[in-house]
């Protein structure tokens, strides 16, 4: 059975198949790969999101997405917000398309938790239909990852997540167009 | 990094757009646009066929599953698959538990605020609303200490102005009718319900592997085999056990919390079993095979039609009679713009001709739509748990002809009642109600198989393309929580040539076709109310009640073309 009480659970969110929407879900596979991530570390492929996230994240006390995020600024630039961030934005799109923020809303309102919420995200080029990364964002991937590898690290500083150092195994190539969809 | 607040956030898919024209206070004619899923076979054109189904289930961000599951649905027609019965038990198990929760998910997250003021719920005397919640159920959260507890709940958010979740409603429209003691009843149930679907779908994550995105589909069956021998088995004694206790426990807050809810809120709304009516078509492809899904007259919904009102005769459904018409969508056919096109002979050729954003009108005359306007037969049809419910009815099914009528009975009012707002979210609710009784008997009879020793759960005759003619294609259908999804693959040579979703939304929520008739949304708008051009609550209500996947941005306009109002929700 799944198991659905987590400490730390990284949350990849995004459609893989309207290009670089899915940057957040194909960041996660990558850290699902990462050979300094401790085997046992959660790591969703949320799609893209609704409340059926739910029963997998409201338990947390940390939850850390992967996402696209629109921020007007150049292709592949990071950035790094806050739960808190997120409430006091304007951020309203609507019930239909749960936004991150609607999520955190419900999980105050379902367990009465303030879980520590950060979202990295990455501006995409575009998000036309496509199973591909653009180049600019295919580039940040490598980036979200050491990210999220370092907000790991912060949460958890005596590295119960983490490896201590990095294996010197050749690490696998991040995929961008995937035959197989795991 | 730098560090900034941005809206939207994330989530840059398409929304629903409505524009209503409103004289007179009521709304004269009206017109749906929408963005969504022009793109699916430009994804799987060339691939294997038996992945079609891990590339279909991201079309849907909120039902990723319907959309495997008639993926491979219509990979196993073209190659004439047959599945053991474990596999349909296991699907349909699958289907239910995603209708059952998707239904409880609308209702209260996406469409209860349409009818309930959380701001006045702040008001109610919570010793009332405890008197009021045990006049309706014997669900046992009801005292006057829960309700206060919710009470205040709500009013630190309302105080830390974080209502987030809550934001876009309309608080103290004249519509909304609720006293406030109904309103803090639905309030507190809308947070059982965040509650009851965090539980309920663990029945995907025990059946589907994980969730969002189920992955224990395959063309011919399903990977979840059984052993009931086997702790690590994918289903043994002990998974089966805990899925019916979810099962059970959800079919106790349908009976005891959802379905007295709606009964509650539909009293103090009886206008509105008189509108949002629209086509008076229904369509519905049928749904949960009891053997096998070539034969439609073992489904436990049955398939059939409905025309023009009339519940005294079922019209056979033929996939080969679905057209698509680009009249008004943003597509070029290679044989022009009045023909409509089977999806076997499908095109999508995209061809923007609208206004550049930022604009206030769409040219409705012209293209409008990046939704095709399906037909069948050429008649639009309205899609979904009504058409459902409307088809299993007029073709005697005992059990719902027993749900419906008694329902009917306690309004004093007559089944064409149902041809209306209310009545869509009447009939998603029985429907519940009906999936919720019968889940565990589907449970059960998967415990019987594993008990006697029948664990086939795949059929790996045709698994390789060897076996595979050089040309095939099929249909597979599914009716999603929304309605009636079809998918049309064609194969060759072991690969997909072409392939085409005609999808629940795009059913309701299309543009008019080559004759000018209007999409079911367009349809069912038509005489609807509006007290507040600048507040458009009540053409939400309808829009809300078939359900729509998308986002819906609302643009009321008056006679002399001005904007009045713009609303999101």
């Amino acid at each position: 059975m799944a198991p659905f009480h987590f400490d730390t659970v990284v949350v990849g969110v995004g459609n893989t198949i309207l290009s670089d929407d899915g940057v957040g879900v194909h960041a996660a596979r990558a850290l699902m790969q990462d050979p300094r991530l401790r085997p046992g570390v959660p790591i969703l492929d949320g799609g893209t999101l609704g409340l059926e996230l739910l029963g997998y994240i409201s338990d947390a006390r940390r939850i850390l997405f992967l996402d696209a995020v629109d921020s007007g600024a150049a292709p592949g630039t990071l950035v790094r917000m806050t739960g808190r961030d997120l409430l006091d934005g304007r951020s309203r799109a609507s019930v239909h398309q749960l936004g991150v923020a609607d999520l955190i809303a419900a999980i105050a309102l379902v367990s009465g938790k303030d879980p520590e919420i950060v979202v990295l995200g990455v501006q995409p080029a575009t998000v036309d239909w496509g199973t591909s990364l653009s180049p600019a964002v295919h580039a940040s991937v490598a980036r979200l990852v050491e990210a999220a590898l370092d907000q790991l690290r912060a949460w958890q500083p005596a590295a119960p997540l983490l490896r201590r150092r990095p294996r010197a195994a050749k690490r696998r190539p991040h995929r961008t167009t995937h035959h197989r969809c795991c | 990094m730098p560090r900034v607040v941005v809206d939207p956030v994330t989530r840059i898919e398409g929304h629903l757009r409505i524009e209503a024209q409103v004289d007179g206070g009521a709304v004269t004619d009206a017109w749906s646009s929408g963005t969504m899923f022009r793109g699916i076979e430009l994804i799987v054109r060339g691939r294997d066929p038996r992945e079609a189904w891990i590339w279909a289930q991201r079309i849907c961000g909120v039902c990723t599953m319907v959309h495997a599951l008639a993926s491979v649905n219509a990979v196993e027609d073209a190659l004439n698959i047959e599945i053991p019965d474990n596999a349909r038990l296991v699907r349909n198990i699958i289907a239910a538990a995603q209708t059952i929760q998707d239904h409880v998910v609308h209702f209260y997250h996406l469409h209860a605020l349409d009818w309930v003021d959380i701001v006045s719920s702040l008001k109610a005397d919570p010793a009332k609303t405890s008197q009021l919640a045990e006049s309706i159920s014997d669900w046992p959260l009801s005292s006057t200490k829960y309700f206060k507890g919710v009470q205040d709940r709500v009013n630190g958010l309302v105080a830390s102005r974080q209502l987030s979740l809550f934001g876009a409603g309309y608080w103290g429209h004249p519509a909304y009718h609720l006293p406030p003691e109904a309103n803090l009843l639905a309030v507190a149930h809308y947070l059982e319900a965040l509650r009851f679907q965090r539980e309920f779908i663990r029945i995907h994550a025990v059946l589907g592997g994980k969730n969002p995105h189920l992955q224990t589909f395959l063309v011919g069956g399903m990977t979840t085999s059984l052993d009931p021998n086997e702790p690590a088995a994918p289903l043994n004694p002990e998974r089966i056990d805990f899925i019916t206790g979810v099962a059970r426990t959800a079919a106790a807050f349908v009976h005891q919390v959802y379905i007295p809810d709606v009964l509650a809120v539909a009293g103090f709304y009886p206008d509105w079993f008189g509108r949002g009516e629209g086509l008076g078509n229904f369509m519905c492809y049928g749904a949960f095979p009891q053997g096998s899904i070539r034969d439609p007259h073992n489904f436990f919904l049955p398939r059939g039609i409905i025309l023009d009102r009339d519940l005294s005769k079922v019209h056979p459904v033929d996939p080969g009679n679905v057209t698509e018409y680009v009249t008004h969508s943003w597509y070029d056919y290679s044989d022009g713009d009045q023909v409509g096109k089977n999806p076997y002979e499908g095109q999508t050729k995209p061809r923007y001709t609208g206004p550049q954003p930022p604009y206030q009108f769409l040219d409705v005359d012209q293209k409008y739509s990046w939704l095709k306007a399906p037909r069948y037969q050429d008649k639009p049809m309205e899609v979904g748990p009504l058409a459902r419910l409307l088809v299993a009815y007029a073709s005697g099914h005992a059990e719902v002809k027993a749900l419906v009528d008694s329902t009917l009975a306690r309004f004093k009012a007559p089944p064409t009642a149902l041809f209306s707002t209310l009545g869509r979210i009447a009939a998603r609710a029985l429907e519940t109600q009906l999936l919720a009784d019968h889940i565990v008997g589907w449970i059960q009879e998967l415990a019987k198989n594993m008990a006697t020793g029948k664990l086939a759960i795949h059929n790996g005759q045709k698994w390789d393309p060897g076996t595979w003619p050089d040309h095939a294609r099929g249909f597979g259908f599914f009716e999603a929580p929304r309605g009636s999804l079809g998918h049309w693959v064609e194969i060759e040579n072991q690969a997909i040539k072409n392939y085409q979703a005609v999808v629940p939304s795009t059913w309701n929520a299309g543009p008019r076709d080559a004759r000018g008739q209007r999409g079911a949304y367009e349809a069912a708008l038509i005489k609807t109310p509006v007290a507040d051009p600048e507040r458009p609550l009540e053409i939400l209500r309808t829009v809300h009640s078939f359900d729509p996947c998308l986002a819906c941005a609302v643009h009321v306009v008056d006679a002399r073309g001005k904007v009045q109002g713009r609303a999101r929700g």
